[in-house]
């Protein structure tokens, strides 16, 4: 029976490997697959915890608990395959070290800052925050609150914690981890476009004749893309792929042209680009004509440091004006671009100019249809946003947009950066659905919608993420929570402005996470979380797909969700101990009242009882809270986009379908946005129409290459760049507990040229240390393996928490974004 | 550190990959995949692609085994699809449950 049993599990995972290869396998095995009767499984459909991809997963349960996942057949993004983290899946939420109680820094039965992790009960919990939640409003106000989000959050738990800090507390001090991996691409697009988010979709990897990797290593970054642009070369001989990185990865295997460039020249190979398309008079005029206007932008912004750093001492421009421009016409453009000659780009940047040539060529040509991809390479950059426009440039200059196979296409890192973070708008400058704090009109529809008082959302922008730091490390934001990130990890420069500000006296910090990772072990308190399929949720993916999945099984006793989290500690707070009395006095029926009860309960959130939650489902926060909170917090945040380019199907449609991409009109999804024909908000008879802009024109920006922050010197020789790797995502605070992941890569190492490690003596595996001018960290040599980097260069992943690399890492960032730039600093190697 | 020093119970695991060969190395791939103890390969789609099962002990054992096919050269990608762990009290639960179905017969003889 036990042999029968084995061969029927067998056949079920050589059914499922069969249809994702597209072969015929028995009948009666394919039946099997789904039928859970015969399994003890049952399946369920989720959107992956990982990346940006948005992967749907079928997940099975087996007496409460996870254990098979594989790749949703019926999903149109993986179709049914899965990489090696949403493979292991099943396995993030059964670490041994999962917390299932809130630990307190206590000394003696009372809360220390400099005592140990104390077991203490959610309701201790709540109290104490509370307390320090008010202290800091009285003594200082709204400004001393702050809130660390993420665009792992579900879209009901970003939009539960923005309105929660917006409205309730009145401060915008909330931002996501986002910041660090989004921020960039979200400024381009606003810049450009007028408008967040990518215009084509995944299918454009079956469209394209050619793909451009910039920076971006989506082999191992985003595995089943990677999967299907191989599909696409392998099956179709012309199509040709380009690679551009600053060291050599595995993407490089499928490159015809690969190509190692010089940090942050990138900026000039994309202006050599544009040159290349003007000069070889293959500019697309009559698009260019109907559908885009050319600015110059403002130059010399600084980088993004603290104001007494010398770089910006010597910036001219890094104020208010940054984020400028002037309008000017074609030949200006023209003439701007045009200093960028093959020649020079070449020199500048250690690409051959046959290769820089071939490149152009390709996006030039008329014929080829072009799909750029980039991650973290653009957005991790101190001249992300304008690394963005510059991209979009070329695209637009070729027309090459918005029709299938031509793609500027910015991948997300997050599995809900688009959806939670960007759509939700949980930046400190954000509203939902693209609004802004500082518009005035905006937080009058904000505030409509939450049947607030005028006056509610503070006008003023927040601190974001890197602020965030530098103001805990200053004293001036003191009740502090972070969920669901590792930012004590993943911030740059761990050691000057990160982990002061976490132990600074005045601070109280607040960690919730499912594990004990670095972050939650630098704070005062700590809550236990309940992760992916243990609540009920919604991501967005970064082709503008939102996918739900329900409650699948019980957190570990101890555990809660976020959102409950979030929702319970509103209920600590009466109106009157967060609003003025002007403000009340606008809406006398809130007072008495709680924050759980104006913001959630007795607002749209609250409307749609409990019996509309499937009774065969779990749904904890639910039946805590008396409605079905998941459903009323996501049409409250749909209310907002609905009508304006931003329209979300209902609730309940989501948990039938493998996602949708919005905008959703009529119930139809929208493959390609700015495109008559396939963009329902497109004017009729415009061809295209970038409707995020007023005029309908996209812009064409003219942007200088400027240098990096920081470049190798005499005694800090070395570039270093930082990155991820396939077998870990991001921090690792998930991933490194699944013993074959930890297995397959269980440290960082540092990746080197072999004549460089010659040079300083060194071998393969010798002990050495990472030094710069912040701090520094100890790890062990590579010099062979996946990642080859070019002499001067070298390259160390960031998930392994006991080698912190940020710890060297410099906090400069883009001025306009404020995203850091992880990929460039200066160091020197020693051996230990 | 092996399963056994874990003191876990013993496990059966079964996975399943697809391979994307190089196509002028097929064979070569299909043979690296053979010679690996518990692995099989159950189709070849009309593009080379090769659809295989690894069966093991544990984790490790399985991860070892699926480790010497993916470093092969001739393999341009390796998709894990399915993955599947049955530990001795599920499967005494599930055999017992077994003697009221009776669909095993079927799957053994499709086999």
């Amino acid at each position: 029976m036990t042999i029968n049993r084995r061969e029927f599990i067998k056949a079920n995972a050589v059914a499922a490997a069969a249809a994702v290869a597209g072969v015929s396998v028995p009948a009666v095995a394919s039946n099997l697959i789904t039928s859970s009767d015969i399994t003890k499984l049952k399946w369920d459909k989720a959107a992956c915890r990982f990346c940006g991809t948005g992967c749907s997963v079928n997940v099975g349960v087996m007496d409460g608990k996870v254990v098979a996942t594989h790749g949703d057949i019926k999903s149109p993004v993986n179709k049914g395959l899965s990489c090696v983290k949403g493979y292991f899946l099943s396995k993030i939420m059964y670490g041994k070290d999962r917390l299932t109680t809130p630990l307190l820094r206590m000394t003696n039965g009372k809360y220390d800052k400099e005592g140990e992790f104390t077991p203490i009960s959610w309701d201790q919990a709540f109290n104490v925050m509370a307390e320090k939640a008010n202290d800091a409003l009285k003594k200082d106000g709204p400004e001393a609150l702050g809130m660390f989000g993420s665009g792992q959050w579900t879209v009901q738990e970003g939009y539960a914690a923005s309105k929660l800090m917006k409205a309730g507390f009145r401060t915008n001090n909330i931002d996501p981890n986002a910041r660090h991996c989004m921020a960039s691409a979200v400024g381009g697009f606003m810049r450009t476009f007028g408008i967040d988010e990518p215009m084509g979709c995944y299918d454009d990897l079956e469209a394209a004749d050619a793909f451009v990797l910039w920076g971006s290593n989506m082999a191992e970054m985003h595995p089943i893309l990677w999967t299907r642009l191989t599909d696409r070369r392998l099956s179709a001989p012309h199509v040709k792929v380009a690679v551009l990185s600053t060291f050599e990865h595995r993407s490089f295997d499928l490159a015809d042209n690969g190509m190692i460039f010089t940090p942050q020249t990138d900026l000039a190979i994309l202006n050599y680009i544009a040159h290349y398309i003007i000069k070889t008079d293959r500019v697309n005029k009559d698009f260019v004509n109907k559908h885009t206007n050319f600015r110059i932008g403002q130059t010399d912004i600084g980088y993004g440091l603290r104001p007494e750093h010398p770089l910006e001492q010597k910036a001219k421009n890094n104020d208010k004006t940054a984020g400028s421009s002037k309008p000017i016409d074609f030949d200006e453009y023209a003439k701007f671009v045009s200093t960028y000659t093959v020649e020079y780009t070449s020199k500048l940047s250690g690409v051959p100019e046959h290769k820089l040539e071939a490149l152009a060529e390709m996006y030039a040509d008329p014929k080829v249809k072009v799909t750029s991809f980039w991650t973290m390479g653009f957005n991790q950059h101190t001249r992300g946003v304008w690394a963005n426009n510059l991209v979009y440039n070329i695209h637009l200059l070729t027309g090459k947009i918005s029709t299938p196979g031509n793609s500027p296409f910015s991948l997300t890192g997050q599995p809900s950066a688009c959806g939670t973070a960007r759509e939700v708008g949980t930046f400190s400058h954000r509203l939902p659905a693209d609004m802004v704090v500082k518009n005035p009109k905006h937080r009058a529809i904000a505030e409509k919608i939450w049947d607030l008082p005028e006056g509610t959302i503070p006008p003023k922008p927040g601190y974001h993420a890197v602020l965030q730091n530098r103001m805990l490390k200053d004293g001036k934001l003191n009740f502090y929570w972070v969920q669901c990130n590792n930012n004590m990890q993943a911030a740059a420069n761990i050691n000057e402005e990160a982990y002061p500000g976490y132990r600074n006296p005045k601070n109280f910090i607040v960690v919730s996470d499912p594990y004990p990772t670095v972050t939650a072990q630098a704070a005062d308190l700590i809550l236990p979380t309940a992760m992916w399929v243990e609540k009920e949720g919604v991501y967005g993916n970064a082709e503008r797909r939102t996918q739900s999945w329900y409650q699948m099984v019980e957190a570990p006793t101890g555990a809660k969700s976020d959102l409950w989290q979030l929702v319970e500690f509103s209920k600590r707070f009466k109106i009157e101990d967060v609003w003025p009395e002007e403000l009340i006095a606008k809406k006398p029926d809130v007072r008495g009242k709680t924050l759980f009860d104006v913001l959630y309960k007795d607002s749209s959130v609250g409307k749609f009882p409990l019996t509309e939650v499937p009774e065969d489902r779990l749904n904890d926060e639910s039946r805590d809270f008396g409605f079905y909170i998941q459903k009323g917090l996501f049409e409250e945040y749909a209310s907002f986009g609905r009508g304006h380019a931003h329209d979300l199907a209902p609730y309940d449609r989501y948990h039938k379908e493998r996602g949708l991409r919005w905008p959703v009109v009529n119930g139809k999804e929208t493959k390609w946005r700015f495109k008559e024909g396939s963009d329902p908000y497109c004017k009729p008879g415009s061809g295209w129409d970038f409707y995020g802009k007023p005029d309908g024109r996209a812009i064409i920006f003219a942007l200088p290459y400027e240098p990096a922050a920081e470049s190798p010197d005499e005694e800090y020789d070395l570039w270093l760049s930082t990155g991820r790797v396939l077998e870990h995502w991001h921090s690792g605070s998930m991933t490194q507990r699944v013993p074959e992941l930890y297995k397959a890569m269980p440290d960082a190492l540092v990746y080197m040229h072999p004549d460089d490690a010659k040079k300083r003596n060194m071998r393969r595996g010798d002990l050495v240390k990472l030094i710069s001018r912040r701090g520094e960290v100890q790890t062990r040599v590579e010099t062979r393996g996946r990642n080859k980097p070019p002499i001067g260069l070298v390259y160390m992943p960031w998930f392994d928490a006991s080698r912190l690399v940020n710890k060297v890492t410099l906090d400069a960032t883009d001025p306009l974004s404020k995203e850091t730039d992880y990929k460039k600093c200066a160091i020197k190697i020693v051996k230990v | 550190m092996t399963d056994k020093k874990d003191n876990r119970p013993s496990e059966y695991h079964v996975a399943s990959l697809v391979a994307s060969p190089i196509l002028a190395q097929l064979d070569e791939v299909k043979a690296v995949i053979t010679a690996v103890e518990g692995a099989e390969i159950h189709a070849v789609s009309d593009e080379g692609k090769i659809v295989f099962t690894v069966e093991g002990t544990g984790f490790k054992d399985l991860d070892k085994k699926i480790d010497i096919i993916r470093v092969h050269k001739g393999i341009l990608n390796l998709s894990p699809v399915y993955h599947q762990v049955l530990d001795e009290e599920q499967e005494k639960k599930l055999a017992e449950s077994d003697k009221t179905e009776v669909l095993s017969h079927q799957i053994t003889s499709e086999n």
